[in-house]
């Protein structure tokens, strides 16, 4: 078996059962957690409508607060925004998920779906090295806020590297890339890649509570 | 110096003796790793676990925190100060324990100590970096948790210990019960003033605090005055008249809890529908919103707070007022558990439009409001007093940027901090209660 036989083999199915499973496990361990009912007579009854709303604008830039935190939450955006565009439309990718879920959809051109990458690369390293030396974030950071960027910016790195022909043969490359995105998918339950499963109802939880207070939060 | 200054005066003195009154209570470091774990865990709930585990440390909660604000340091960021609940949250309750446990730190007693200074002095639960968060992360009520912990860790700073284990053991805040009651309504009634008290039956009871009834009297009265005026049958009972619960501040559970349902028991023999609670943030939450939770039931009668109360009198046009003509302008401090916490923001806004007030917001108001400082029992504690000062100046620098003529709020605590914060700074810019504003301002 060569590397990216393996690679593409029993490496791939087991982090994706780590993946599903971790993640499966993780949220509903955490939604097990005990509910206290608040015995409080509410003062708005729409913890729904409540809830979704806060799930909306939590997403929106221009938060009155963030006069000084431009930079990380712009950068968030761009991030994530080129990360999604490189992984959802490069046209190997597409056909990786074609192959999964039995259907695809149409890609970019190379050269946007590089540039993306390679913008994602970038920020995500101005972000780590931001955290290691803004006094903020490197008192509340641990080893998992660094693990977690890495394992995202080195997927990515390999993904570039492959795609150049720049490293080694490209088999050797493809099978880097296709581990290193497997070291992903077998850190994101452990870690705070977490956040894009559980933000939807802490947000969600955050609006209905306050919203019974009638507080727009 | 008039009386409503000499009587601050005296109560700064009286806050200033506070923690010589404090009995330590001996425990093993052992003991209280113990009892802050057990508190932490029966503490948190899914919300809490949701929260702790979307966390992403991404930082933001800082810009919200005034005292981070105010000075820069980086240990004041909100989710910093919960450092211990979330470790041990990661060890002992969280999904993937078994795997975190190993690489998750131990509470230590020395650590609980050390962050005594940044749950108490540093914090004063103002949610308003819950309002910050792009996960959606409440921190506030996790604050409690924190707080929770050290309480039973013995860890409550000693100023605030004295005032919990005074409301705990004896039923009084800043030693003032019956007596004290009915001494200063006694001298109210001089000038006018009619307090019906213990009433067997009424249809509202209304609360005060003892720092109405040491400091602001005038707002006792004021309310007093409204009542008559409306003709409304209430009542003020002297075994529980207190509105402020200091268990809720310190951190201390069983506290909290006893001194809330006492007040439940009182009002519901009393046979009241409502309850007014006077201009006091925290004893809004303590009673409209953990109310009902620490008694274990649905409460019996509807909690109001006084602007609540003011706002639909005024608005269902039974309270009458003369609006001034002055051309007066004010801006309003949102107390942080009545506004942010607690949902009242219109209200007293309503009546300041009523009384014919040019309203002034500050940049930062409503769900964005800054905290006076020194809320949350914060304002007791000795030691911090620097640090108040400094989120105070934040505050200071909102109002006076509204050139209002005068600052209004709806909560005695925020009162005297921002009278402590402006008598430090020279500040000259009067504060006063709406309450105050109303009564004197009834239409004939």
């Amino acid at each position: 078996m060569t590397l990216l036989d393996f690679a593409r083999g029993p490496a791939l199915q087991w982090s994706l059962f780590i993946l599903v499973f971790g993640v499966v496990w993780r949220v509903a361990g955490s939604l097990l957690f005990m509910l206290r009912k608040d015995l409080s007579k509410a003062r708005r009854r729409k913890s729904v409508q409540d809830g979704m709303t806060v799930i909306v604008t939590r997403s929106l830039p221009a938060h009155p607060f963030e006069k000084r935190i431009r930079f990380q939450h712009y950068s968030g955006y761009a991030w994530h925004i080129t990360l999604f565009i490189a992984v959802l439309f490069f046209a190997p990718h597409i056909l990786f998920f074609k192959s999964l879920l039995g259907f695809g959809w149409p890609g970019l051109p190379n050269g946007f779906i590089l540039i993306s990458a390679a913008v994602t690369l970038a920020i995500l390293l101005a972000l780590i090295i931001r955290r290691a030396t803004n006094p903020v974030l490197r008192t509340i950071s641990n080893a998992d806020d660094y693990i977690s960027v890495l394992v995202v910016a080195i997927a990515t790195l390999t993904g570039i590297l492959s795609f150049a022909h720049i490293g080694g043969r490209y088999e050797t490359m493809l099978a880097i890339h296709l581990l290193s995105v497997e070291a992903l998918f077998v850190w994101f339950p452990f870690g705070k890649l977490m956040h894009t499963a559980l933000v939807w109802p802490a947000r969600y939880q955050a609006g209905a509570a306050y919203g019974r207070r009638g507080v727009k939060a | 110096m008039n009386g409503e200054q000499g009587a601050l005066a005296k109560f700064r003195e009286s806050l200033a003796a506070l923690g010589e009154r404090v009995t330590h209570v001996e425990m093993s470091d052992e003991e209280r790793v113990r009892r802050a774990r057990a508190a932490f865990t029966s503490g948190l709930d899914v919300r809490m676990a949701v929260d702790l585990e979307t966390c992403i440390h991404c930082g933001m909660c800082a810009e919200a925190c005034h005292f981070y604000e105010a000075t820069e340091d980086e240990r004041y960021t909100p989710i910093f100060k919960l450092e211990p609940l979330r470790r041990h949250y990661r060890r002992e309750l969280s999904p993937m324990r078994w795997l975190f446990r190993p690489f998750t730190r131990k509470l230590s007693a020395a650590e609980l100590a050390a962050w005594q200074p940044l749950v108490y002095d540093a914090c004063t639960g103002c949610g308003r970096c819950d309002m910050m968060c792009p996960m959606g992360i409440s921190l506030s009520p996790m604050i409690n948790v924190m707080r929770e912990g050290l309480a039973a860790a013995g860890l409550v700073p000693d100023e605030l210990q004295a005032i919990d284990a005074e409301q705990r053991d004896h039923g009084t805040v800043f030693g003032v019960g019956e007596a004290e009651l009915r001494q200063r309504i006694a001298s109210l009634e001089k000038d006018g003033v009619v307090i019906p008290l213990d009433k067997d039956r009424a249809d509202v009871v209304v609360l005060t605090t003892a720092v109405e009834v040491l400091v602001f009297g005038s707002t006792l009265a004021a309310t007093a005055r409204i009542m008559q005026r409306l003709g409304r049958d209430w009542t003020l009972l002297t075994a529980a008249f207190e509105a402020s619960n200091v268990g809720l501040l310190a951190g201390d559970r069983a506290a909290r809890r006893q001194a809330t349902r006492k007040l439940v028991e009182r009002v519901a023999a009393c046979g009241a529908g409502t309850v007014i609670v006077p201009e006091t943030g925290h004893a809004y939450q303590a009673l409209r919103w953990e109310g009902a939770n620490d008694a274990g039931a649905a409460l019996p009668f509807e909690v109001l707070a006084l602007s609540e109360f003011l706002a639909r009198e005024v608005e269902a046009g039974r309270l009458q007022l003369a609006p001034v003509t002055n051309g007066a302008s004010v801006t309003y401090h949102d107390p942080c558990r009545q506004g942010r916490q607690g949902g009242v923001f219109e209200e007293p806004r309503s009546v300041l439009k009523a009384l014919g007030l040019e309203l002034r917001e500050t940049a930062s108001n409503r769900r964005e409001n800054y905290c006076c400082g020194g809320g949350c029992g914060e304002y007791v504690i000795r030691r911090a007093a620097p640090l108040r000062q400094k989120a105070f100046e934040i505050k200071k620098h909102e109002f006076d940027s509204t050139g209002a003529d005068t600052v209004v709020t709806s909560c005695a605590n925020c009162r005297v901090n921002l009278a402590i914060g402006a008598d430090n700074s020279g500040w000259t810019r009067p504060v006063r209660g709406l309450a105050e504003l109303v009564a004197e301002n009834l239409a004939d």
